[in-house]
């Protein structure tokens, strides 16, 4: 099958401040230096580049994601090296937080990117998921507690993106659709991917939750046992499978029954369980109010005075993914990576 | 489970940023007048990070600080009034007048100085981890640094042997985003100060610096592991000072706006008051007559220093050596 040869787009969104939050104190959490988000990125372009995408979007940063970039590229030699796509950096005004996400995938909406590759962890897919619509995502772990994202080697990542991009492989063979869940506490309305954890700690603070005393709820989009993060202390309780049509729900106690829980890296507890049950789309259920705070996907967002009622309800409208194997599979069922030597890349 | 912070706790972190704010505010004023002696660095906008940090520490535990060391002090516990007549040169003052704005140490609260030498205050939380390490005592040391000092010798060398000896040590870069007059974008190759912590065998962690309660548990974190034996960390602390490196900098190198964007939408006391008041957890009222009670604090202390005695000639050979 020849490679589609209308100019493909795809966007890059790398979270400059992922994997690096209080956890590497708490637990034995990885550093993910710049440096090795600018080698995943250069990884990425490579596979981009030989299936076709011409250019990329890409969010700028100050923390030296986009300046180290920006010199792999000025030593980039197409005729040496494989080919790159050419990389536009987004003209934003950045204000070096979330929000620069947000704008970031906006813009990259409007201008038509076919896949939006993101790299961070569970907090940076939560942001993106708010604002990237049916826009697939291709996720790349470099934050902390990844249970969203995979951890795949970028190459492959690249290479799937890429065969969507190009149209070797259809959206609908590639993508899968996840669950996702909202929360609304006072007027305000919040998203979240994998877990809403209501915990007793007052202040968003250093925003991990890191501490197993302090959690009191927890709802889930999915539950798998070998998965880290909070989510495992719903899974190691009763389990609930990312593609099914429901979520969970545990209520957290300090005494009585427990189960063993791997709710950071490096940290394994055993957590109290009160009560546990399903959670079914479209049906709310009240937060128990107290003085506090509600973390999304892993990060104290909402504070909680006792008197805000709050609500979280499980939705399977969430966004698009990439699996990345079973797009790969489909493109060598397809042919699309059949060359022919001699003739050219 | 964390320690969650007290009413008083709140009250007296919101005295601590206030009185640092005061006294840096007062400086900037005063020292236009021509009348302080030496340089003054001014730590204003920086007052959550040695908030955040030192009330985790208690009077035994050390820190070393910068030539922006006014902050430091106060939050470990140095009595601004002396600070005050020290930075006037006045023999009342904490070192007897004799070292001025960048040599502010009180070895009774724990603070082993203000420090002219970039990156100086490194090897001296070596030597003072070490003896708490080496006595079987509970004392965790602190580095403040800059991310001027983070490129310093000293501090890669503290920082080593910091690991090697795992040493109760908590490197705290407070990273203001300029060393001098160049930007850390073009002077840190890594641009995240954290990220050396790797290569030292040792965590590293980033941390919003305008936010009392992110620095409060952060550093409490590190501190916490540090006294139980974990050994030393790295903190960086982002955060953006409101005055130039030194007073008298006309700071062409940074954009127009830029502090006044920062101190209108980023601001620690603002945060701070906005989300202790809304929580009802401190009232407006309250945290109005803290502030009143400073600046009558801060106008003393100066009323003081002015009419405070210079040190005399007598002076000069005193305090030379320290016999032990």
């Amino acid at each position: 099958m020849k490679q589609c040869s209308s100019p493909s787009l795809v966007g890059i969104v790398a979270n400059p401040a992922s994997g690096r939050d209080i956890r590497r104190l708490t637990s034995k959490a990885l550093v993910f230096p710049t440096v090795e988000k600018v080698n995943m990125i250069e990884r990425l372009l490579g596979a981009l580049g030989a299936t076709g995408v011409e250019r990329v979007l890409m969010m700028p940063d100050l923390v030296g994601i986009s300046a180290g970039l920006t010199r792999a590229i000025d030593g980039h030699r197409a005729d040496r090296d494989q080919p790159w796509p050419t990389v536009d950096f987004l003209p934003m005004r950045l204000t070096q937080g979330a929000a620069d996400t947000v704008e970031a995938v906006r813009r990259m909406r409007e201008a038509g990117v076919a896949v939006i590759v993101v790299l961070g962890g569970d907090g940076t897919h939560r942001i993106v998921a708010g604002e990237c619509a049916d826009t697939p995502l291709a996720t790349l772990s470099s934050g902390t507690n990844n249970a969203f994202p995979d951890l795949r080697e970028a190459t492959l990542t690249g290479l799937a993106a890429g065969l969507v991009a190009s149209g070797a492989v259809a959206v609908e063979a590639a993508a899968r659709r996840n669950k996702r869940l909202r929360v609304r506490c006072a007027g305000q309305e919040e998203l979240a991917l994998v877990d809403v954890c209501v915990t007793r700690l007052e202040h968003v603070g250093a925003r991990a939750v890191w501490d197993p005393t302090s959690i009191a709820e927890l709802y889930v989009t999915f539950a798998e046992p070998g998965v880290i993060g909070l989510s495992s202390i719903a899974a190691m309780h009763t389990p609930v499978g990312r593609d099914e049509p429901r979520g969970g729900w545990v209520h957290c106690a300090p005494a009585g029954p427990a189960v063993l829980a791997p709710i950071a890296p490096g940290l394994v507890r055993p957590i109290g369980i009160a009560a546990a049950g399903a959670l079914l789309p479209g049906q709310p259920m009240a937060i128990g109010a107290l003085r506090g705070s509600i973390a999304l996907d892993g990060e104290r967002e909402i504070e909680l005075d006792g008197r805000q009622a709050a609500s979280v309800t499980l939705e399977l409208e969430g966004p698009l993914t990439l699996d990345v194997p079973a797009t790969l599979a489909a493109a060598v069922g397809a042919g699309a990576l059949q060359r022919e030597l001699g003739t050219g890349p | 489970m964390t320690k969650q912070l007290t009413r008083d706790d709140l009250l007296k972190a919101y005295r601590t940023m206030r009185t640092i704010r005061e006294f840096e505010e007062r400086l900037h004023t005063d020292f236009a007048t021509g009348e302080i002696p030496g340089f003054v660095h001014l730590y204003a906008g920086e007052e959550a990070s040695a908030t955040g940090v030192c009330m985790n520490l208690g009077p035994e535990d050390h820190i070393a600080s910068t030539h922006r060391g006014h902050g430091h002090c106060i939050a470990k516990g140095v009595d601004p009034v002396g600070m005050m007549a020290e930075i006037w040169g006045r023999k009342t003052g904490t070192c007897k007048g004799k070292g001025g704005s960048m040599h502010i140490a009180d070895l009774s609260v724990g603070m082993l100085g203000a420090n002219g030498i970039v990156g100086g205050g490194g090897p001296l939380v070596c030597g003072t981890a070490l003896a708490a390490k080496l006595r079987g005592q509970p004392y965790v040391s602190v580095c403040f640094f800059g991310d001027g000092a983070s490129n310093q010798g000293t501090i890669f060398e503290a920082m080593n042997l910091a690991s090697v000896w795992n040493l109760p040590v908590i490197f705290l870069a407070e990273n203001n985003g300029y060393a001098e007059a160049t930007s850390s974008n073009f002077s840190v190759a890594c641009d995240n100060i954290a990220d050396r912590a790797s290569a030292f065998g040792m965590p590293g962690i980033t941390v919003d610096g305008f936010d009392f309660f992110a620095v409060y548990e952060a550093a409490g974190a590190a501190i916490e592991r540090a006294r139980q034996g974990g050994g030393p960390s790295l903190v960086e602390v982002k955060l953006s000072r409101y005055y130039g490196h030194f007073e008298g900098d006309q700071q062409t190198y940074r954009a127009p706006g830029e502090v006044q964007n920062i101190r209108d939408t980023k601001d620690c006391l603002l945060q701070f008051a906005r989300r202790v008041t809304t929580s009802g957890q401190i009232t407006q009222a309250e945290l109005a007559a803290i502030d009143a009670e400073v600046k009558a604090l801060i106008d003393g202390s100066v009323v003081k220093a002015k009419s405070d005695p210079k040190p005399t000639e007598a002076d000069l050979l005193t305090d030379v050596y320290v016999s032990y």
